[in-house]
C-alpha cells in the first residue's frame, strides 16, 4: 500500500542510503556541507517515519502498508515490508534517535567525517529494514548489516580500546546471527517460504524437538543482541568505546532488535517452545535484573555504569516478554522504547561532559550543578525516568511489566523490584557524585553549560519522556491489538482461564 | 551419431584457446623486444575470443566423439568460469610484471595450454579423455608455480606441485583402471549403470582413488598439503590463476563422476564429501587465523572457501546443484579480488604480503579500500553480497537433505573466517599508515594501482549486485543441467 503513489516502506527504509549517496559526491574538505547534508537526511527521514505514523490505522493490529516483490524466485525470497503499531514505534525510535545522534556528532566528531556520516545514514537503513522486513531472509539481510557500519563507528571513532572492543561486538553478534540463519534455514525447509504472514497464518508445523532447536538458533541470535545474562560481556566493551552517538544507537536501538526479534518471531513462530523454555529465559532475565543493577552499583566511570544499567532494564523487557501475559508483553514494548528515550539521553549527558573535560571517571566530578544547571536539570529527568519515577516514562513500562507478572509468580515480580530499588541506588548515587556536593576539582570551574544545539538533542526525548509519564494512551493503543495478537498465539491458555 | 567434424563446433572456445596459444608463442619467440608482454595481449585477446565462441556456443544433450566428451549446459557453465578466471589473472600479471621488471613471456602460453585442459575437463564423460585433460592442465601449472626459477619459494613451489601432482596422478589412474576392470568400459555412461549392480567394495575402492586425485587438485583437507606452499610461493597472478581455474574444471569433473559414473553410490560419496567438506572448512579457517603473512592467509582461506563448496557437492540434488553453481562463480570472483588486493600496492619495485602495508589504505585510496572491504564481507559471508547469497544457498542444500549439522559447521566457519579477513578490514580502515609511510622519507612512494583498483571495484560491484539481485545468476545456474 502507498502513500501518494509512492511506496512508503520502500522511501522510509532506503531514504537514508540517498542521502548516503549524496554524501558520497560530496568532496571530504566541504565539512560543513557533509554535517548540514547529514541533519537534512536523517531529520526528512524523521519527518518520513511521522507521516508513515499519520496515516497508519491504530486500530488495526494487523499488518499494514505491505510491499510485495519477489525477490529471489528459485528459493521463493520475497522483496516483503510491512509494519504493525510495534514494529512503527521502534521505527520511529530509530529515526529519532538517529536524527539526535546525527545533531549530537556536530562538535563531537572531527576526523574522517564523511565516512562517519556514510555509516551513520547506512545503519539507519539497516536498522528499520530489520524493524520492517517480514521476509525472514530479508530480515536477515537487513540485521547484518547492521554490524558493518557499527563495527566502523565504534572502531574508528570509538576510545582507547576501540579495536578490541569493535571485533568483539562483530564477533559476538555475528555468532549469534550464524545459528539464527541455521534456524531460517530449517523453518524455510519446513514452511516452504520465507514469508512471516503466512507462517503465522499456518500455525506451527514444526515437531516438538525441531522446534525447540530452531528456537534456540534464534535465541542466540536474539539473546546475544539483547543481550541477556551471561551472553552480554560484549555490551560494556562496546558501548564504552563507541562514540557517543554510537553508544546511543547501540543502547537505543540496537538492543532492541533483539527484543523484537524475540517478539517478533520466537515467540508466534515456536509457540510450544516459547512456553517450554520460557521459565528458563525468565530466570535468565531476573539475574540480569539484578547482576545488571549490582555491577552498575561498582562503576567507576560513567559511561560503563549506564552501560550496564541496560543489561538491568533489558532484563525487565525480556521479562515482560517471557512471562507470556499481554500486560507484561505491553509493558515490555513500552520499555523498549523508554529504555531508548532515557538511556539515549543519559549517554547523550555523558557525551555533553566528556566532551568537555575529557573523562568519565565519576571521581573527577561533584557540584557540576552550580555550573550547568540546565543539563543537571535534563540528566534529573532522565534519571527519574530511567528509575521510574510516577509521572515519567519508566514507570509506565516497568509497572505494567511488574503488573503483567505478579499474577504469574509474586516471587518473580519480587525479584524484579528488587532490580528498581537498586537501580535507584546506582542511578541517584551517580547523580548526587557528578551533580551535587561542593565543587571540589578546580578543572570543572569553567565547565559552560548546554549549548542551544545540545539542548536541541535533548528537548525531543525530555518531552516524550513526560508525554508517556503522563499520557501513555496513545503509544498504548498502537502497541495493544498486534501484542495481543502474539500473545494469544503463544499462551492461549492465559485467556481461556477465568479472570 | 553425428560426425567428429560436426561435433568439433561444440569446442570452438577450446580452438580459439588453442589457436591464441600457439600464436602467442610465436609472438614470445621472434618479437624481440616488448614481444612478451605482445605475448600476453595475444593471449587475452585469445581468452576473449574463446569467451566470444562459448556465448555463441549451443549447448547439446548428445554424447560427442563417441561418448568421450559432452558440451550441455553445466560444461559450458563451467566453462565460463575458468575463462573469466584466466582473463583476470593475465591482466593481472601484466600489473605483477610491471613491478616485477622481469616478464618470462612463457607465462601467458602456459596458461592458455592450461587452459585448454581445464575446458575440455568440464565436458570430459570418459576416464581416458578426464586423465589426458587433467595432464594436460597439470603439466603447465607445475611450470606456473616455479616458474621465477631463481627465486627459492617460487621453484619450491614448482618442485612440491609437480611431485604431489603427479603422485595422485598416479592414484586417480590407478582408480580409472579399476573402474575400468570392473566393468570392461572406460566411458562414465556405460561404466555407471555396470559400477552400481557389481560389487560393491571394488567399486568404493575404485571411486575413492577416483576422488583423491580430484580432491588433491581442488586442494581439499587432507589432499591440500602442496596448496599453501603453491598459493604463497608462485608469483600473485599465478596463485589467483592456480586457486580459481583448476578448482572450477576439477568440481565440474567431480561432479560429473558422481552422479555419472558413481550413481549408483550416492550415500557412500556424500558421506565422504561431507568428511571432506568438514575437515577442509575446519582446517583452512584454523590454519588462516595463525598465518602473519597475507598472502598465506589468502591461501588458507582459499582452501577453506572451497571446503563450502564441499557442503553443496555432499548434499547432491537439485537445489545443491544451483547452489554449487552460484558459488563456483562467485568463488573465482571473490578469490581473484582476494588476491588481487596484494598486487594494489606496490613500493619501490616489490609487493609487501604482510598487513603493513595496507594500513591505512581507506585514507590513501578510498575506492580500492571501500572494493576490498565488500570482497571480504562476501568471503565471510555478510548480505548483501554474493557470497552470503552462494553460502546461504549451499547451507540450505544441506538442510533440506537433513543434514543440518553439516549446514551448522558452515555457517559456524563463516562466522570464524570473520576473525581474519577482518585483520585486513581493520589494518585499512581502522589503523593509521605506519609512520614510516606517512613521513615519505625513509620508504620509496608507494602506488596504489589504477588497473588493480578498478578490478576490485568491479568485482566488488558485481559481488553487491548479485548479493541484492541473487537471480541474475541462480537463473543460469539452476538452467545448467547436466548430462544427456
Amino acid at each position: 500500500m502507498n502513500i501518494l503513489g509512492i511506496p512508503i516502506l520502500t522511501l522510509v527504509t532506503f531514504f537514508p542510503v540517498a542521502g548516503m549517496a549524496v554524501i558520497l559526491f560530496l568532496p571530504p574538505s566541504r565539512t560543513k556541507a557533509i554535517k548540514i547534508a547529514a541533519n537534512i537526511f536523517t531529520g526528512l527521514e524523521f519527518g518520513a517515519t511521522l507521516l508513515l505514523l499519520a496515516r497508519f490505522d491504530a486500530s488495526s493490529g494487523d499488518m499494514q502498508f505491505l510491499e510485495r516483490l519477489p525477490w529471489i524466485k528459485a528459493i521463493g525470497a520475497q522483496y516483503l515490508l510491512g509494519v504493525d503499531g510495534v514494529s512503527l514505534l521502534l521505527v520511529l525510535l530509530t529515526s529519532l534517535l538517529t536524527f539526535i545522534a546525527t545533531l549530537s556528532s556536530w562538535q563531537a566528531v572531527q576526523k574522517r567525517l564523511k565516512e562517519y556520516y556514510v555509516f551513520m545514514l547506512l545503519l539507519e537503513t539497516g536498522m528499520i529494514g530489520v524493524f520492517l522486513a517480514l521476509d525472514l531472509l530479508l530480515f536477515y539481510v537487513f540485521w547484518e548489516v547492521v554490524l558493518v557500519p557499527m563495527y566502523f563507528l565504534i572502531g574508528v571513532w570509538g576510545g582507547e580500546r576501540r579495536l578490541y572492543a569493535a571485533i568483539k561486538f562483530f564477533l559476538y553478534t555475528l555468532f549469534g546471527s550464524v545459528a539464527m540463519l541455521i534456524g531460517i534455514l530449517v523453518l524455510r525447509s519446513q514452511y516452504q517460504t520465507f514469508d512471516w504472514t503466512a507462517m503465522v497464518a499456518a500455525g506451527s508445523v514444526l515437531p516438538a524437538v525441531l522446534q525447540g532447536w530452531v528456537f534456540l538458533a534464534f535465541f542466540l541470535g536474539f539473546a546475544i543482541k539483547v543481550p541477556m545474562f551471561p551472553f552480554h560481556t560484549w555490551l560494556p566493551d562496546a558501548h564504552v568505546e563507541a562514540p557517543t552517538a554510537g553508544s546511543v544507537i547501540l543502547a537505543g536501538v540496537l538492543l532492541k532488535m533483539g527484543t523484537y526479534g524475540f517478539l517478533r518471531f520466537s515467540l508466534p513462530l515456536f509457540p510450544e517452545a516459547a512456553r517450554r523454555y520460557a521459565p528458563a529465559i525468565v530466570l535468565l532475565a531476573l539475574v540480569a535484573i539484578v547482576y545488571g543493577a549490582l555491577v552498575s552499583l561498582m562503576q567507576k566511570d560513567m559511561k560503563k555504569l549506564i552501560a550496564y544499567s541496560s543489561v538491568s532494564h533489558m532484563g525487565f523487557v525480556m521479562l515482560g516478554l517471557f512471562v507470556l501475559t499481554p500486560m507484561a508483553a505491553k509493558g515490555a514494548v513500552l520499555q523498549m522504547l523508554n529504555h531508548g528515550i532515557s538511556t539515549g539521553a543519559l549517554f547523550l549527558i555523558v557525551g555533553v561532559i566528556y566532551e568537555r573535560r575529557h573523562t568519565r571517571l565519576i571521581s573527577e566530578f561533584g557540584g557540576l550543578a552550580s555550573r550547568m544547571p540546565v543539563c543537571a536539570a535534563v540528566f534529573l529527568i532522565m534519571t527519574m525516568s530511567s528509575i521510574g519515577l510516577p509521572g515519567l516514562n519508566g514507570f509506565i513500562g516497568e509497572f505494567m511489566i511488574l503488573m503483567g507478572t505478579f499474577p504469574v509468580s509474586w516471587l518473580w515480580t519480587a525479584v524484579a523490584a528488587t532490580g528498581i530499588i537498586l537501580g535507584a541506588g546506582y542511578m541517584l548515587w551517580l547523580y548526587q557524585r557528578v551533580m551535587f556536593g561542593k565543587l571540589t576539582n578546580p578543572a570543572n570551574e569553567s565547565l559552560k553549560d548546554l549549548t542551544v544545539r545540545e539542548l536541541a538533542t535533548f528537548l525531543p526525548l525530555v518531552v516524550l519522556a513526560f508525554w508517556i509519564g503522563i499520557f501513555p494512551k496513545p503509544f498504548l493503543t498502537l502497541i495493544d491489538k498486534p501484542v495481543e495478537k502474539i500473545i494469544r498465539i503463544v499462551n492461549p491458555a492465559h485467556f481461556e482461564a477465568p479472570r | 551419431m553425428m560426425s567428429a567434424a560436426s561435433d568439433l563446433r561444440y569446442f570452438a572456445p577450446e580452438i580459439a584457446l588453442l589457436a591464441s596459444a600457439v600464436a602467442s608463442m610465436f609472438v614470445h619467440l621472434f618479437v624481440k623486444r616488448g614481444g612478451r608482454r605482445g605475448a600476453g595481449y595475444v593471449a587475452l585477446a585469445g581468452i576473449g575470443a574463446a569467451g566470444l565462441a562459448l556465448v555463441l556456443t549451443p549447448p547439446s544433450v548428445e554424447a560427442l566423439f563417441g561418448g568421450h566428451l559432452a558440451a550441455d549446459s553445466f560444461a559450458l557453465y563451467f566453462k565460463a568460469a575458468v575463462l573469466a578466471a584466466g582473463a583476470l589473472a593475465v591482466v593481472l600479471a601484466f600489473r605483477f610484471f610491471n613491478v616485477e621488471k622481469s616478464e618470462p613471456g612463457e607465462v601467458y602460453y602456459l596458461m592458455l595450454l592450461s587452459m585448454i585442459g581445464m575446458t575440455f575437463a568440464c565436458s570430459a564423460t570418459d576416464m581416458v579423455t578426464t586423465y589426458v585433460t587433467f595432464e594436460l592442465f597439470a603439466i603447465p601449472s607445475y611450470v606456473l608455480a616455479g616458474i621465477f626459477k631463481k627465486e627459492r619459494r617460487s621453484a619450491e613451489a614448482g618442485i612440491k606441485y609437480f611431485f604431489l601432482g603427479t603422485l595422485s596422478s598416479a592414484v586417480m589412474l590407478l582408480g580409472m583402471a579399476l573402474v575400468f576392470g570392473l566393468t570392461g568400459s572406460t566411458g562414465y555412461a556405460e561404466a555407471g549403470p555396470a559400477l552400481a549392480g557389481g560389487s560393491g567394495l571394488a567399486a568404493l575402492v575404485a571411486m575413492s582413488l577416483f576422488f583423491v586425485g580430484l580432491f588433491f587438485k581442488a586442494a581439499f583437507v587432507p589432499f591440500h598439503m602442496w596448496a599453501p606452499d603453491v598459493y604463497e610461493g608462485a608469483p600473485t597472478p599465478l596463485a589467483i590463476f592456480l586457486s580459481t581455474a583448476p578448482k572450477a574444471a576439477v568440481i565440474a569433473v567431480l561432479v560429473r563422476a558422481m552422479t555419472v559414473l558413481f550413481g549408483g553410490y550416492t550415500m557412500e560419496w556424500s558421506y565422504i564429501l561431507q568428511a571432506v567438506a568438514l575437515a577442509t572448512m575446519f582446517w583452512g579457517n584454523l590454519a588462516a587465523l595463525t598465518q602473519k603473512s597475507v598472502k598465506r592467509m589468502l591461501a588458507y582461506s582459499a582452501i577453506a572457501q572451497a571446503g563450502y563448496l564441499g557442503i553443496g557437492l555432499a548434499s547432491w540434488g537439485d537445489s545443491a546443484r544451483m547452489a554449487v553453481l552460484f558459488y563456483v562463480a562467485v568463488y573465482v570472483v571473490m578469490n581473484v579480488a582476494a588476491f588481487g588486493l596484494i598486487l594494489l600496492v606496490d613500493g619501490g619495485g616489490r609487493f609487501d604480503e604482510s598487513v603493513d602495508g595496507l594500513r591505512g589504505l581507506a585514507r590513501r585510496a578510498p575506492v580500492a579500500a571501500a572494493s576490498v572491504l565488500v570482497v571480504l564481507l562476501a568471503l565471510v559471508g555478510i548480505p548483501p553480497t554474493a557470497g552470503f547469497i552462494g553460502k546461504y544457498l549451499l547451507f540450505a542444500a544441506a538442510v533440506n537433505k537433513g543434514m543440518i549439522l553439516l549446514a551448522a559447521a558452515g555457517a559456524l566457519n563463516s562466522a570464524i573466517s570473520l576473525f581474519y579477513y577482518f585483520r585486513i578490514g581493520k589494518a585499512m580502515f581502522l589503523e593509521e599508515a605506519s609512520p614510516a609511510l606517512r613521513d615519505g622519507g625513509r620508504q620509496p612512494a608507494e602506488n596504489v594501482s589504477r588497473t588493480v583498483t578498478a578490478i576490485l571495484a568491479a568485482c566488488a560491484a558485481l559481488l553487491l549486485l548479485l548479493g541484492v539481485l541473487p537471480s541474475l545468476l541462480t537463473s543460469p545456474a539452476a538452467a545448467a543441467l547436466i548430462g544427456p
